[in-house]
């Protein structure tokens, strides 16, 4: 069966698909192979004909830098009670790359995990799944860069009781670009917390997709799920969509959302403005301003670098 | 010496133009060196006044002028009259998240400067913690962003520090004194107090007598049904507050 992926278009993205590429990490830690039985239709696919590689975290690891240029499958184990920020570079072109990462949080290990995705491949299917053990926090930030087509999916599952996983997306879409994310927090052990926070800007004739899911499953207990979900478009032709979707099968348990499409706020431009802001660097601020909620933990040169993309992209893409 | 002329201003809302004129025949002048305030009921025009000058995409001039120095600003949008010298102190400011208070503050005064003539940023942060310090306003509030989760007392703070920050010819302050408690009014009024100058002209936009107690005016206007009515000196302030508007009849 494949994921609920709803408003996006899978089979279009799914034909074809480029195999191999490079994956390294620092500090350097070994990286073995193995095999990682397919919980769906879509990481079947991902998984055909590519290595799996298994990169185990020690607790004593501290950071670690992912960095990849192409596609492939990645499983890693945190160890149990490890203090671990993890940060992925993904850089890719060619044609169609698919990406399967799953994370697995042994129990109380503590994770701030940030996805620098600069998919540059005509198309790309990006499939991340975390799996959460007892107590395990995962602080998880996905900033969506990419020029490519397709779509990803953020999967978190809340096994252990009291796990607690915050998901933020901050997405920029220009030209003619079509891409979704389906950001999903299920909630399986007792009193688990999931939050899913997405914020997108589209710019030109692009559209993208936030869909958020929330799950409590029967025998969560106690459990509590929240999701924003809040897309700004620029131009006329931006098309955006928020999508957000709660399934509820447990009583006493917690749950909301709160979604928008919308403009620029003419209000928060004309206060701009009336400091003596030109109109296009008081649309710029409005506009960053509004990803930075999406952009959570993410600071230093990569903060910087982002910064600058958006400035980049809209100066090509902004309509007056 | 600079010159801002208000003439024959007439204003409609522009998403509402069947609605009558709010302004019907404004004539006011106001060179630096002088604080005015207007005075005068509530629905009369008085933000209307303030904001149509500003230049609010939100109004419609319908007859009339508005002059810097003879020149007429009509024309210009909203930041192209803020670099000519006008600042608004607005009655309810926007929050902005991402963009810190600083980082706006500083981008405001760059926007008045050539490309190459940035002012250096320890100048700036010097300024900026100076001027805090007077607003009495803790130096953290320079980092969060702008008017994010501020108090409403804490917002009119901000707006008297942006004005003490770019160094505007004419500031605009409307209602800058709504929601304050006494200690805050006494500061906001410290603020503009420093302002005044040769080179500084105000137009205070009130309910109260009780601001212009700290800020004293050279000139009060009244405005009523959508014109001033009369203007005096500062006694006019304190005649107000004793009979109120009711009596005033339509000049």
């Amino acid at each position: 069966m494949w994921p609920n992926l709803p408003k996006i278009p899978y089979q279009r993205y799914t034909k074809t698909k480029d195999l191999g590429g490079t994956i390294t990490v620092e500090p350097a830690l070994p990286i073995s192979t193995g095999n990682y039985q397919p919980t769906n239709e879509l990481e079947a696919w991902l998984l055909a004909d590519q290595t799996v590689h298994i990169l185990d975290v020690p607790a004593t690891t501290t950071a670690l830098t992912v960095s990849g240029d192409a596609a492939g499958v990645l499983i890693v184990n945190v160890a149990a009670n490890a203090e671990l920020t993890l940060m992925e570079h993904w850089h890719s072109v060619g044609d169609t790359l698919g990406l399967l990462v799953v994370l697995n949080l042994g129990a109380y290990a503590q994770v701030t995990y940030i996805n620098d995705d600069q998919f540059r491949s005509q198309t790309a299917v990006i499939d991340r799944v975390a799996n959460l053990d007892d107590h395990a926090h995962l602080d998880w930030t996905v900033a969506g860069f990419n020029r490519s087509q397709g779509f990803a999916l953020l999967q978190t599952n809340l096994r252990g009781i009291s796990a607690k996983a915050t998901v933020n997306v901050g997405a920029l879409a220009s030209a003619k670009q079509h891409f979704g994310y389906t950001t999903q927090v299920e909630n399986i052990g007792q009193k688990t917390i999931g939050h899913i926070n997405q914020r997108g800007v589209i710019t030109d004739n692009a559209h993208l997709i936030f869909n958020g899911v929330g799950h409590i499953v029967t025998g969560a207990r106690g459990s509590d799920n929240q999701q924003e979900n809040r897309v700004l478009m620029l131009s006329d032709g931006a098309r955006g969509d928020a999508n957000p979707l709660l399934l509820i099968d447990e009583n006493d348990v917690t749950a909301g959302h709160a979604a928008s499409v919308a403009r620029i706020d003419t209000t928060q431009l004309y206060y701009l403005m009336s400091r003596g802001l030109p109109k296009a660097q008081a649309q710029r601020l409005v506009i960053r301003g509004f990803l930075d909620a999406g952009l959570v933990g993410i600071d230093g040169d990569l903060r910087q670098d982002l910064f600058d993309q958006i400035e980049r992209t809209l100066q090509h893409g902004m309509e007056d | 010496m600079q010159t801002l002329t208000i003439q024959d201003l007439h204003v409609k809302i522009k998403a509402e133009p069947k609605h009558p004129e709010i302004l019907n025949g404004v004539n006011l002048t106001i060179n630096t060196g002088e604080i005015h305030a207007i005075m005068g009921p509530n629905g009369t025009g008085k933000s209307t006044l303030a904001e149509t000058i500003m230049g609010n995409p939100a109004y419609e001039v319908t007859q009339g002028d508005i002059l810097i120095d003879g020149q007429s600003i009509l024309d210009l949008p909203v930041d192209a009259r803020a670099r000519a010298g006008l600042f608004l102190g607005m009655q309810y400011p926007s929050e902005i998240a991402g963009v810190t208070n600083a980082e706006f503050i500083r981008a405001a005064i760059n926007a008045r400067r050539d490309e190459d003539d940035a002012l250096p940023i320890m100048e700036f942060l010097n300024q900026l913690d100076d001027t805090m310090e007077v607003l009495e306003m803790p130096t953290d509030m320079a980092d969060r962003y702008l008017n994010q989760g501020f108090s409403g007392g804490e917002k009119k703070r901000n707006e008297i520090l942006q004005l003490m920050m770019i160094k505007p010819s004419f500031a605009l302050l409307d209602e800058i004194d709504s929601g304050l408690d006494i200690d805050a009014l006494r500061i906001v009024a410290k603020g503009v107090n420093l302002m005044r100058g040769p080179e500084f002209a105000s137009l205070i936009i009130t309910h109260y007598q009780r601001l212009l107690d700290y800020i004293v005016p050279d000139v009060v206007h009244v405005m009523k049904g959508g014109h001033i009515i009369e203007t005096g000196g500062p006694e006019l302030a304190l005649e107000l507050e004793k009979t109120g508007y009711e009596h005033l009849g339509e000049a």
